[in-house]
């Protein structure tokens, strides 16, 4: 039931006035901490949307498979977002921006995320990647090929940060993946 | 109070959450969407005023591009659940709308804005009861509620809101 937007919002001025439904404290918390994943003058790489036709045949410059963690399992090409029952395939998802390709491969486990991913063109010298969640992030120093991989993250929102040396970050924009 | 975006400082930032976010919320669930797709909702759109900070050209209007973003972040949500594989992507960042209904609620505004509902003819008054405090409630639920055919909700839920504005803008 995705009312229009007018409606949306007459409906919505309708249960503020009426009180019932508080913004549950969680959901306060987490805006007041989104605060800290600001990244100042960083670029934000937009994700690349998918090509139709053939099953996860995606648009964009792929050329290799990102690395892929220890117990990632499945095809690849799923798209992101929740998984249907029984589904434990790898979603991928393609983003560029500032200079930079960055495919981000995401295996829904139980109870944690897997991700694996490739950064092209190769980063210089003493680049790092930062795989972000909002309560905590890995660092990843990618060999010349740009792979990177971290398991065992939260569900929830992610987004991968490429920080270079003298040059603006780019960061991924955030994805929620819940199973 | 505006805002200086690129200045905004963690104080201002806590400010915009207390100011909107009860607003935010409000959109998300008069979506349809229950309470944990709503969360995803909201911070959806906190985490993209994170990405878009040196974008916003207008700070004053940051309120309505959260409120903007929200819905277009629970109607990506809601189409996703009903199995639109196009919808799993981050929406785009959309322009804000211009509604006065999305406008900050005073307690006169409210006041005077369920006494319309009060002065709506039936199945009106009881139907936006129905699903202003009842998000959740589906049309199947609605219909055995109100004793009426399924198919019937959609439609009529959109005229009693017509008709509810009518009366808001007649009492302006």
């Amino acid at each position: 039931m995705n009312p229009p937007s007018d409606e949306a919002y007459l409906l919505a001025a309708l249960r503020m006035a009426a009180g019932t439904d508080p913004v549950p404290p969680g959901v306060a918390a987490d805006a007041r901490a989104a605060y800290a994943l600001r990244l100042p003058g960083g670029v934000t790489a937009v994700p690349l949307p998918r090509a139709t036709g053939r099953p996860g045949a995606r648009s964009g410059a792929r050329r290799e498979p990102p690395a892929r963690p220890p117990g990632g399992a499945g095809e690849r090409g799923a798209p992101p977002g929740r998984p249907r029952a029984g589904e434990n395939e790898p979603r991928l998802v393609s983003f560029a921006g500032g200079g930079l390709a960055i495919d981000v491969e995401i295996t829904v486990c139980d109870g944690h995320l897997d991700v694996a991913g490739q950064v092209r063109p190769a980063l210089p010298a003493g680049s790092r990647i930062e795989i972000r969640t909002p309560r905590l992030s890995e660092v990843r120093f990618p060999a010349g090929s740009g792979e990177f991989a971290a398991t065992g993250l939260p569900h929830g929102w992610l987004s991968v940060a490429c920080h270079r040396p003298g040059q603006a970050t780019v960061a991924t924009r955030w994805l929620c993946v819940r199973p | 109070m505006p805002y200086e975006l690129d200045l905004l400082d963690e104080t201002a930032w806590r400010d915009l959450v207390d100011r909107f976010g009860h607003r935010m919320w409000a959109v998300a669930r008069a979506c349809g969407l229950d309470t944990a797709d709503a969360a995803d909702a909201v911070q959806a759109a906190w985490l993209r005023l994170v990405e878009s900070l040196p974008s916003i050209r207008d700070p004053d209007r940051v309120g309505a591009w959260l409120a903007t973003t929200t819905r277009h972040e629970a109607v990506r949500i809601g189409r996703r659940r009903s199995g639109d594989r196009h919808a799993e992507l981050p929406a785009e960042i959309p322009a804000p709308d211009t509604d006065p209904a999305a406008a900050m609620l005073t307690v006169e505004d409210g006041r005077r804005l369920w006494a319309a509902v009060d002065a709506l003819p039936e199945p009106c008054r009881t139907l936006l009861r129905l699903v202003v405090t009842v998000p959740e409630a589906g049309y199947a639920q609605i219909a055995r509620r109100m004793a009426m055919p399924i198919g019937s909700v959609g439609p009529t839920r959109m005229r009693c809101l017509r008709r509810l504005r009518a009366l808001m803008g007649d009492d302006r």
